[in-house]
């Protein structure tokens, strides 16, 4: 029921984006879409890739966005595929694109665990078609 | 972001760094050493005080440099109408109301009623307040706003022509522009003179050396923009300050006897600069007074855009341009200031050893650059954490000057 909720809620163009017609329903990181192991994989990876500008604790500093608190809201509402399509060719800023897209995932996976989304028993994807089709939405 | 960080550096000299927006060609002869000694003379300047201990700030930030100049084209989105305004390299505080009188005006051709600015640094800001001058109802949409852009991450003096293009792509056209541009900004600044928190003002500054300057001299260029998508030498980057000489201050050598830095050669001149808080709060304040609405947004792709309520939308979105707009021709070039305490009693800006210094109303700026370098120092850099130890070394070069101006003047 949560996951109609979320979908109705999208604007139309996100909607669409989320769930096309013909594809299966949308999955949403309310439901656990990523495994604690690949989190914990993304943990480290942020560590190497992403912690000295947004820090440690992902609290960003002053011109650095924060990855917690208002990341959730500019993030949700749309696809996890949005967010892993930027990470993938805007992030690292001083190497953009540098990552593969497996340890995008992860670290995706990590920011959602970071942001309070349950776990689940799979890992996150790390295939685009299929992230698009996952909504990121709050608890 | 951002934008201004730079003095105009095909005028760095060797030796020095030279303060000046104009060329420069021909200075050097004629010009006088400034004593034979090194004791200070001339006018009486309070010395800076440039202790790492008083350093309370090292500001980075990335200006979204484009070759063919920046953008300022149309782009139908579906049925909303997109005016780019991005892409000043290291011009954008001092392009800012041309720019957003050419965007403006564009926008007005489908005859608005209310229209959305994208971003909230200098660019977008100062499109918003134009708007509204037109007569527009105006929302910024933007994940920031003013005091925590890119923008007052900038050097914010009057460079029109840092960074702005390279000479080749941007062809002659873009030239035409740029100078339509910098008039207009130019005379909007000079109606900011003398407002209450001085968001613009003029003050001296000093080109300082100890060997007799000359021009710079472009190493040969063994690649092109052309043949890599990069600027690969400064020879390349666009220089149109000649155009405007008419109406910017010139340098004046100064002559044995008004030198007050004891530096065998200098130069001075009036330059104009923006004070970040002052204008800040300036440009705020007509935005809100005239019913501006600010509201807090983070795009994600062009998609976005489209599907807002206003239908006449300027996109200001700087450097983020390159991921939200997903516009590979924005090119990073890195930069940085450090920030000592405000100094309103050494009212003035120099350069020396390729150090500059500018006080300004919140703070005493410092820029530690690499003089071979010129416009390429940070070409392609896009990593934008402050490194504090360039700021001390460059506080090192410069402070032996102002122990010597106390001593001289003990």
């Amino acid at each position: 029921m949560s996951r109609l909720v979320a979908l109705v809620c999208l604007p139309p163009a996100l909607a669409l984006a989320v769930a096309a017609p013909g594809q299966r329903p949308a999955a949403s990181t309310a439901t656990g879409v990523y495994s604690e192991a690949q989190a914990a994989q993304g943990a480290m990876l942020y560590k190497d890739a992403c912690a000295a500008c947004h820090g440690e604790t992902l609290a960003g500093t002053y011109e650095i966005p924060a990855l917690t608190g208002r990341f959730l809201r500019n993030w949700s509402n749309g696809s996890v595929g949005t967010l892993f399509d930027y990470i993938g060719r805007a992030m690292p800023q001083m190497a953009p694109g540098s990552l593969t897209p497996e340890d995008n995932a992860r670290i995706v996976a990590y920011l959602l665990k970071a942001n309070g989304m349950p776990a689940g028993a799979q890992p996150l994807p790390a295939d685009q078609g299929a992230l698009d089709r996952i909504a990121f939405a709050p608890r | 972001m951002s934008e201004d960080i730079g003095l105009a550096r095909r005028q760095l000299l060797t030796g020095s760094i030279a303060l000046s927006g104009l060329s420069l060609a021909g200075c050097t002869t004629g010009l006088a050493r400034s004593g034979p000694g090194r004791t200070p003379s001339g006018p009486m300047l309070a010395p800076m005080r440039v202790s790492p201990n008083e350093l309370v700030d090292v500001k980075c930030c990335i200006r979204p440099f484009r070759a063919q100049g920046c953008r300022l084209d149309a782009e139908q989105l579906g049925d909303t109408l997109v005016i780019h305004n991005y892409g000043h390299g290291g011009s954008g505080w001092s392009l800012s109301w041309g720019s957003a009188e050419i965007a403006v005006g564009k926008a007005m051709s489908v005859l608005p009623r209310d229209i959305a600015v994208v971003g909230c640094g200098i660019v977008g800001l100062t499109a918003a307040v134009v708007a509204q001058r037109a007569g527009l109802n105006v929302t910024i949409y933007a994940r920031e706003m003013f005091s925590r852009t890119r923008s007052v991450r900038a050097f914010g003096a009057w460079t029109p022509s840092s960074r702005i293009a390279l000479t080749e792509p941007a062809g002659p056209a873009f030239a035409a522009l740029w100078e339509q541009m910098a008039r207009i900004s130019w005379r909007y600044f000079r109606a900011c003179l003398g407002l209450p928190g001085q968001p613009v003002e003029f003050i001296d500054s000093y080109s300082l050396s100890d060997t007799p300057p000359r021009n710079r001299e472009h190493a040969p260029a063994t690649s092109s923009f052309a043949a890599t998508g990069v600027p690969q030498s400064e020879g390349e980057f666009a220089e149109y300050d000649s155009l405007v000489r008419d109406i910017v201050p010139s340098s004046t050598n100064l002559a044995a006897g008004e030198n007050p830095f004891g530096t065998a050669y200098a130069r001075r001149r009036s330059q104009m600069h923006f004070n970040f808080t002052g204008y800040g709060h300036m440009l705020l304040s007509e935005f809100f007074a005239m019913g501006g609405k600010f509201q807090n947004r983070d795009f994600h792709s062009p998609a976005d855009i489209a599907a807002l309520p206003e239908k006449v939308v300027i996109n200001c979105p700087g450097y983020a341009a390159r991921d939200l707009w997903r516009d590979q021709t924005i090119i990073p070039v890195r930069g940085q200031t450090g920030w000592l305490i405000p100094q309103p009693e050494a009212h003035y800006g120099l350069g020396y050893g390729g150090v500059s210094l500018l006080s300004k109303s919140d703070g005493v700026m410092v820029m530690h650059t690499d003089s071979t370098l010129g416009d390429m120092e940070g070409v392609g850099n896009s990593m934008e954490l402050p490194d504090r130890s360039n700021i001390e070394a460059g506080l090192a070069i410069v402070a032996p000057l102002f122990a010597r101006m106390a001593g001289g003047r003990a």
